[in-house]
C-alpha cells in the first residue's frame, strides 16, 4: 500500500526549498533563489505557502539599507519532510 | 519549475539541493586567517628583533606590541559584515566552528587576565615565594599553540580541509618544542620564531589555499 505523498512536498520548487533547509540552520531569499534557480516571484509565492503550512520560518530584517529574509525550517517541517521522505522509499522499493 | 514530477527524480532533487549547502565554506573565509595569520606572523617578527637589537632589560617591553592583537578585531568584524553581504546560508557546521572559534578566543582572553593578574602580584609582593615575576609568561607561548592547534585542527576537519589540518597539527608540535625548551637561556627569542613559523603554517598557507580554492569553486558552480 502506498502512502500518500505530501502535496505540499510534492513540488519541485517547494521540495527544492525543504531540501535546502534540511541541511542548513538557515538561508535567505538570495541564496534559495540562485540555487533553485527560480524566479523572485516564484520563489516568494511558494516560501509564503509553506509558511502557511507551519514548515517555514521566515524572519524579514535589514542588512544595512538591504532588506533581507531569512528562512528555517520548523520542527513541523523537519516532520514533515521525514514523513515524505519515508513515503517516497515505498514507491521506490522494488 | 514543474511539479509533476516523478518519485525518482523527486529523490534526486533531493540528493542535489541538500549537497548545495554541505561543507559549504563562504567566499572570503581565508581572508580571515589571513588577516590573523599576517598580523601574529608580522608582530612576533618584529618582537624578535626587538628583543635583539634593544639592550637590557628594555628589551623586554618589545612584549608589549602583543597588545597590538586588538587592532585586529575591527578588522576582523569588517570582513565578517562583508561576507554577510552576499547569498547566505548558514550550515550546522558553520554555526558549530563560529563557537569554536568564539570559546578559542575567550580562553586566550582568560588566560591572558589570568597572566596579567599574576603578574600584578608579583610586583606588589616581590618578596613572595616561586618563581620569577615573568616566569609564568613563558607558558603563554605553549599555551596558545596549544588552542590554535585544536582550533585549527577541528576547523579542518570539520570543513575536510586537509592544510588546516596539517597546521593545527604544526601548532600543536610548535607547543611542544617550546615547552621542551622552557629553560633555554634565550626561549623568549626562539618563542616568537615558533609563533611567526606556526602562523604560517596555521593561518597563512591555509588562509590562500582557501581562497584559491573558493575561486576554483566559483569558477566551476
Amino acid at each position: 500500500m502506498f502512502k500518500e505523498l505530501d502535496p505540499l512536498l510534492h513540488s519541485q520548487l517547494r521540495l527544492a526549498v525543504m531540501s535546502i533547509l534540511v541541511g542548513a540552520v538557515e538561508a535567505d531569499f538570495v541564496f534559495l533563489r540562485e540555487k533553485t534557480g527560480a524566479t523572485a516571484g516564484n520563489l516568494s509565492v511558494q516560501i509564503d505557502k509553506l509558511r502557511e503550512a507551519g514548515y517555514l520560518t521566515v524572519e524579514k530584517s535589514f542588512r544595512g539599507k538591504m532588506p533581507r529574509t531569512t528562512c528555517r525550517i520548523s520542527e513541523k517541517g523537519l516532520k514533515a519532510f521525514e514523513g515524505y521522505v519515508e513515503a517516497l522509499k515505498g514507491y521506490l522499493r522494488p | 519549475m514543474d511539479s509533476s514530477f516523478t518519485e525518482k527524480e523527486s529523490l534526486a532533487l533531493i540528493g542535489q539541493m541538500i549537497s548545495t549547502a554541505k561543507n559549504n565554506l563562504q567566499k572570503g573565509t581565508g581572508t580571515v586567517f589571513l588577516l590573523w595569520g599576517y598580523l601574529v606572523a608580522l608582530i612576533s617578527l618584529v618582537t624578535f628583533l626587538l628583543l635583539l637589537i634593544l639592550p637590557e632589560p628594555a628589551r623586554y617591553n618589545a612584549f608589549y606590541l602583543w597588545f597590538l592583537m586588538a587592532a585586529g578585531f575591527p578588522f576582523h568584524y569588517l570582513l565578517v559584515r562583508r561576507l554577510e553581504n552576499g547569498p547566505q546560508v548558514r550550515t550546522y557546521i558553520e554555526q558549530l566552528m563560529a563557537w569554536v572559534w568564539i570559546a578559542f578566543t575567550i580562553t586566550i582572553l582568560v588566560a591572558v587576565a589570568g597572566l596579567l593578574a599574576a603578574t600584578a602580584y608579583r610586583s606588589a609582593n616581590p618578596g613572595a615565594p616561586g618563581a620569577e615575576g615573568w616566569f609564568h609568561w613563558l607558558f603563554m607561548t605553549p599555551f596558545m599553540l596549544c588552542l590554535y592547534g585544536f582550533a585549527l585542527f577541528v576547523s579542518g576537519k570539520a570543513y575536510r580541509f586537509r592544510p588546516l589540518v596539517s597546521g593545527g597539527m604544526f601548532c600543536m608540535a610548535a607547543a611542544l618544542v617550546s615547552l621542551g625548551f622552557i629553560y633555554y637561556s634565550r626561549i623568549t627569542e626562539l618563542n616568537q620564531i615558533i609563533l611567526c613559523l606556526s602562523a604560517i603554517a596555521g593561518f597563512i598557507i591555509p588562509g590562500h589555499l582557501l581562497n584559491g580554492k573558493q575561486a576554483k569553486d566559483v569558477q566551476g558552480a
